[in-house]
């Protein structure tokens, strides 16, 4: 495979071994190999987690996420205690309004205005005091409304024999203004009761026409299998953040051990190392290693995304009193299932990639030349990444289902599938079984690869050269 | 028994790199292993240690196939120098240890004696990339040998150390010698070989070209050295005329000469009287390998390298 066009004598040293030095396999070092790998895990996994640049993107990361996470209860918070109390003023010069008198129409007006918007606890000041009046001299007012002390003012009339008319003051800025609509909902309820009053109907017969229709919904979509919609939401929400978690991870971890080879190469420590251990022990202990610091610390991650979340009820609770539904995190038996496929294919696709980065890594001299070294890889993890976007709109098409079959793009396309409920369960199975076998073609290719690769200082090997490599025994 | 290499031959691609090379090492010894640069040496060392195969031939130890040997009956230093540099010393020391088949508490043991012994334990929780060159190169040793090794392969063990540092692993060596350990090393300081070594291969090209104890190798150059001072001729250009004896250098503080061995030195003496000499220094010496290096390895470069070097003149023009 190798091939020289070079003379011998002229050729330095250093280049004349760069060709196809081999490390040789099934050395006595193999004796050892369940201890030799244990140790380099070890000391991968130590390295990792206490390398300071690792630290600190953890620390910061997690700072994100918590703060990330507590954005919802904050705002909240906020709004309820900066939200000023607006005075309103009901000057009723209408009479008798729905069969309400002043005192029952500001009780009216309290009990919907306020309840209108949630989120409030007891403790806090309703948004809205109302105060009904019954005066012809609202020019006096309307001073109150223009100098601001007096938020709203609205005025009921009722020409005689016709329905109420409102008249709304205010001095706010019309765009802002969110009380003209709390306001004219409260104002039309109101008129549909005057009116019902009018024709002579009892309060009850009046709340009937209130009550709400039965009405449920049911998807027959194919492949959603009956979920609920909050399901199918949550199946959404968990396979967008899902594919982005394993592409980052997946591939940030790769890099790593990409790095991490090529580090020992460019150290030379290699040259010991190949006489203490096997390239394949290498090759194993640094990518479970790096792996297992990679875990660690998305599961760190994960979980304190989660705690934060889960802990928020009670702080809420105790900041805003009652919980408001839009809020609150639903973890539904389907969430878990899927947060376990996710991790099954982080692993997976980890080990996949990893291999292939840890042999791409063992063809550079230097650490700085990995980046254009994994640039292949970069692509072909790339293509995965989209295609689960992509596809996230047409789950169902058979080029969608074909490519989640690949290996290297199965762990984000099948993720997107499974998120969106395209995927049975005997598919997951099938991808898996496809992947695990995958990781150990790729590893015993890598292998090969790096076992020539961790002795050789000189030109990269062509494509061509690498099968060549990957061939010979 | 020793060590064994017969016969073995290695090609890279159609690069043939190690051509027919014997040696033998023996047990316990000290042995040196020279050649110029690009001779096969680092290429040899790694077949020795079974991290590449040759193509064909044998590298036994004590009988047994090399390829049997377990791995931590061997060290190895090799000649780039390579060590984790942003990690602490004791911990890639004592992963390296264990590594290669110690435990961790036997290796602390070890890792504690060691670095007393060449008076670095402050350095126990220093990088290695904080060290100077010649602590690093200390602790580049102290990793080949902490997990006691039966056989010590060394390329270059002595290059960039200063004379304090180079003494200090001059004792490591002649320690590890009196534990019965077996030391292979190369080198480029002669004197080293001469001082430490019993036995040598000269290799060049993947050939041997010379073999045996250090003693032997001397005396087959079939010459002796003669060193002469004379206070009141520092030039002593009477010399050159004289038949048999050739001046290979003019010193300060000798004239350095080769004679052939059936000439009788007194006839370099009586020379120097009758040319009204007066002799502070005289002495018959055999050539130093140094000597021999230069004049073998020299010649054979020389020949095979001439095209080379035409065209690399003819590019500087």
């Amino acid at each position: 495979m190798a091939r020289n066009t070079v003379t011998p004598s002229e050729k330095p040293r250093t280049e004349q071994e760069t060709e196809a030095v081999a490390v040789s396999l099934a050395r006595s070092g193999n004796q050892n190999n369940l201890r030799n790998i244990g140790l380099i895990i070890e000391r991968e996994f130590k390295n990792r987690v206490t390398q300071r640049s690792f630290k600190i993107s953890t620390a910061i990361i997690l700072i994100l996420i918590i703060i990330g996470s507590f954005v919802p209860t904050i705002v909240a918070y906020i709004s309820s205690i900066s939200n000023s109390q607006t005075k309103v003023v009901v000057v009723n010069n209408a009479g008798t309004v729905a069969g309400m008198n002043n005192i029952a129409l500001q009780q009216y007006f309290n009990a919907t205005l306020n309840a209108a918007t949630p989120g409030q606890s007891a403790s806090t000041k309703p948004p809205y005091l109302i105060n009904t009046v019954t005066t012809d001299a609202i020019s006096n007012l309307q001073k109150q409304v223009k100098d601001g002390s007096t938020g709203v003012l609205l005025v009921l009339n009722r020409p005689p024999g016709q329905e109420v008319q409102y008249t709304y003051y205010t001095n706010a800025d019309p765009v802002r203004d969110s009380n003209v609509s709390n306001v004219q909902g409260v104002a039309a309820q109101l008129t549909i009761l005057d009116r019902a009053s009018r024709l002579g109907l009892t309060p009850e017969q009046t709340s009937k026409l209130f009550t709400q229709p039965q009405f449920s919904t049911v998807n027959v979509g194919q492949s959603q299998n009956n979920r609920s919609v909050s399901d199918i939401v949550a199946g959404y929400i968990l396979a967008y953040a899902g594919i982005i978690l394993i592409f980052m991870s997946v591939y940030l971890y790769g890099v790593t051990v990409a790095n991490g080879v090529a580090e020992e190469k460019g150290s030379r420590i290699m040259e010991i190392l190949v006489n203490a251990a096997t390239p394949f022990q290498l090759m194993t202990g640094k990518i479970i290693g790096i792996g297992a610091a990679g875990l660690a610390q998305m599961t760190a991650f994960v979980i304190v995304g989660i705690s934060a979340l889960l802990i928020q009820n009670p702080i809420k609770e105790a900041l805003i009193g009652n919980n408001s539904a839009a809020l609150n995190l639903n973890i539904t038996g389907n969430s878990i299932t899927l947060l376990l496929i996710l991790l099954v294919y982080f692993i997976l696709g980890f080990l996949l990639y990893a291999t292939l980065f840890a042999a791409m890594g063992a063809l550079v001299k230097r650490q700085d030349e990995v980046q254009n070294a994994i640039q292949p890889l970069t692509w072909l993890f790339m293509i995965g990444y989209f295609v689960s976007f992509f596809g996230i709109y047409n789950p169902d098409a058979t080029w969608v289902k074909v490519v989640s079959y690949i290996p290297f793009w199965t762990p984000t396309t099948m993720l997107m599938r499974i998120g969106v409920g395209s995927a049975t369960w005997w598919e997951i199975l099938l991808t898996i079984v496809i992947m695990i076998v995958s990781i150990f073609v790729c590893a015993i290719f890598a292998a090969r690869i790096y076992r020539y690769g961790v002795l050789m200082y000189g030109q990269k090997p062509s494509m061509r050269q690498l099968f060549k490599i990957a061939r010979m025994k | 028994m020793g060590l064994t290499v017969e016969h073995i031959e290695k090609s890279f691609g159609q690069l043939h790199v190690i051509k027919d090379l014997s040696m033998e090492v023996k047990e316990g010894s000290i042995f040196g292993f020279l050649g110029a640069n690009g001779a096969g040496k680092t290429t040899t060392m790694r077949m020795i240690l079974d991290i590449i195969r040759p193509d064909s031939g044998s590298i036994t130890w004590n009988g047994k196939d090399m390829r049997d040997i377990p791995r931590h009956n061997l060290g190895y230093l090799p000649e780039e120098r390579g060590l984790y540099p942003k990690v602490e010393v004791q911990e890639q020391l004592l992963f390296l240890a264990r590594l290669n088949g110690l435990s961790k508490t036997a290796a602390i043991e070890q890792l504690d004696e060691w670095l007393e012994r060449f008076e670095i334990p402050q350095y126990r929780n220093i990088k290695v990339e904080e060290l100077s060159k010649g602590n690093q190169q200390k602790i580049q040793f102290l990793a080949t040998i902490l997990h006691d090794p039966l056989i010590l392969i060394m390329d270059e063990p002595f290059s960039g150390l200063d004379p304090v540092n180079a003494n200090i692993l001059k004792d490591a060596f002649l320690e590890m010698h009196s534990r019965g350990k077996t030391i292979i090393f190369s080198t480029h300081q002669l004197e080293q070989v001469e001082e430490l070594c019993e036995d040598v291969v000269i290799i060049d090209k993947g050939q041997t070209i010379i073999r045996g104890s250090v003693r032997e190798v001397k005396r087959q150059q079939g010459r002796n050295v003669a060193r002469l001072k004379l206070d009141n001729d520092s030039e002593a250009l009477w010399l050159d005329a004289l038949e048999g004896v050739q001046v290979t250098k003019r010193r300060q503080d000798y004239i350095e000469m080769q004679i052939q061995s059936n000439l009788n030195p007194n006839l370099i003496v009586e020379e120097a009287l009758r040319h009204g000499a007066i002799i502070s220094r005289f002495e018959l010496t055999e050539p130093s390998l140094t000597d021999i290096f230069i004049e073998r390895v020299g010649k054979a470069t020389l020949q095979d390298a001439s095209p080379a070097i035409a065209t690399q003149a003819g590019g500087m023009k």
